[in-house]
């Protein structure tokens, strides 16, 4: 009893309570209090005065201080509560659906206008083909039409200037027996070894198939062929060149096989013409 | 209690009816400018409502706790660096309101009993007291402000406690 009437009395006891003491003196403080019911009263006591001289010195805090601290901690409420309790949260779904995408249409719309295009496309390009086609024929049938129409001009020009041309001679080549009414014009040109006959005027009947009109010069006493024409009713050319002689004292006009011959047939002979 | 340990709304609000006061009497005596006393108090009962499961009955009394926690926030506050640059120019003032301890009596009606219990202290008793108690002096460091035994400091201590005691009884 002295012992703890010593403790007691050391002051330990009120610098416990003030706080004032290190860890161990706590602890020891606190397990001498729990052995000894006397330190414990005494303890006890200190407390209460201490309590008392606290609210001796009791000053009211301000009134809406109150409210500050009560919201503070109840601000607090929801952590508090739920910390201790372990109720896990119910997990929150957070994977949200994406809303489907409209894309797809997209390029299916996409893809069925290039689709149409390219048939589109196809037929324009068949149609333009087609045109550029037609287009080439008509160029090249104008191109023909056009050369032929430059080569009757060329021999026309020709034709004309054998008209110009002074030394031309134009021979009438008269209708035998066999022909009375047959007419044949040929001009012929001793300087330039040239001999043309007239188509147009040409009043012969037509040929067949089988034989054809044969031009000859007369050279001396010999005849010289200068070739074969036909007289064709279709054929509307209005000169024809036939070979070259340089001189001649008579033309005339023979129906021969076709081909010609090598000599005139005398019993055919259609036209003659002296110079 | 119980409520108190499940963190009830009610028990907090009863809690601070019952102790607010004595607490911040506690804390405007050590801290004098009245905005930061009351910052004191109210991270005085946030601390205690976060700790209070360490708190048990049979390491003493409620009270003893919870004011150990004040003086403890208020102390370290008062000492913090921020709060001593703040108040040098008012240690003059602070030291004036330490001498006269019945400042708040002169103010506060309700504690006009005040004054009868500090005339029943001796001047040595409310000097150690004054020092331990609202400025948080070790009873080592009172020692050695007041240049006496520590056996002293721990008996003046103790002589006070014990004239606090006759007198509330």
């Amino acid at each position: 009893m002295e012992d703890i009437k010593a403790y007691i009395e050391s002051g330990i006891l009120e610098l416990y309570v003030l706080g004032d003491v290190t860890s161990s003196e706590k602890l020891h403080v606190e397990e001498m209090a729990s052995q000894h019911p006397a330190i414990k009263a005494e303890l006890d006591e200190i407390e209460r005065s201490m309590e008392l001289f606290a609210a001796a010195n009791a000053v009211e805090p301000p009134a809406q201080l109150r409210d500050r601290v009560l919201n503070s901690l109840l601000t607090n409420f929801g952590d508090d509560n739920n910390f201790p309790t372990k109720h896990p949260q119910p997990v929150k779904e957070n994977v949200i659906a994406m809303p489907a995408p409209k894309a797809n249409g997209f390029y299916k719309y996409a893809f069925a206008a290039c689709f149409a295009l390219l048939i589109a496309s196809v037929v324009a390009l068949f149609s333009v083909y087609n045109k550029l086609q037609n287009a080439n024929t008509q160029l090249i049938a104008l191109n023909s039409t056009n050369q032929k129409f430059s080569s009757t001009v060329n021999f026309m020009d020709h034709q004309l200037s054998v008209y110009r041309d002074t030394s031309f001679k134009v021979i009438k080549l008269k209708g035998t027996a066999h022909l009375p009414n047959g007419l044949m014009l040929v001009a012929f040109s001793p300087a330039k070894k040239k001999v043309i006959i007239d188509m147009a005027d040409l009043k012969m009947p037509a040929n067949d198939k089988e034989h054809q009109y044969q031009l000859w010069a007369i050279v001396g006493k010999t005849p010289v062929s200068l070739g074969v024409f036909d007289k064709d009713a279709a054929d509307n050319s209005l000169m024809k060149e036939m070979k070259s002689v340089p001189v001649a004292q008579a033309f005339a006009v023979t129906l021969e096989p076709r081909g010609g011959s090598i000599n005139p047939t005398m019993d055919q002979m259609m036209v003659i013409g002296n110079l | 209690m119980l409520a108190l340990r499940r963190h009830e709304k009610i028990a907090v609000e009863a809690l601070y009816d019952m102790y607010s006061s004595s607490l911040y009497g506690v804390i405007s005596r050590i801290i004098v400018d009245t905005a930061v006393a009351e910052d004191v108090l109210q991270e005085t009962f946030v601390k205690i409502w976060h700790s209070f499961a360490s708190y048990s009955t049979e390491k003493g009394r409620l009270f003893t706790w919870m004011v150990n926690i004040a003086r403890n926030l208020a102390i370290d506050k008062l000492r913090s660096k921020d709060f001593k640059n703040q108040n040098k120019n008012q240690e003059l003032e602070i030291n004036v309101t330490f001498i006269d301890e019945q400042r708040n009596t002169v103010y506060k009606p309700e504690l006009l009993g005040i004054k009868d219990l500090v005339q029943t202290l001796k001047a040595d008793q409310k000097e150690i007291l004054e020092l331990v108690y609202f400025k948080g002096y070790t009873h080592v460091e009172a020692a050695d402000e007041l240049g006496i035994p520590l056996g002293t400091i721990k008996t003046r201590l103790r002589m006070a406690i014990q004239q606090l005691r006759k007198h509330f009884n």
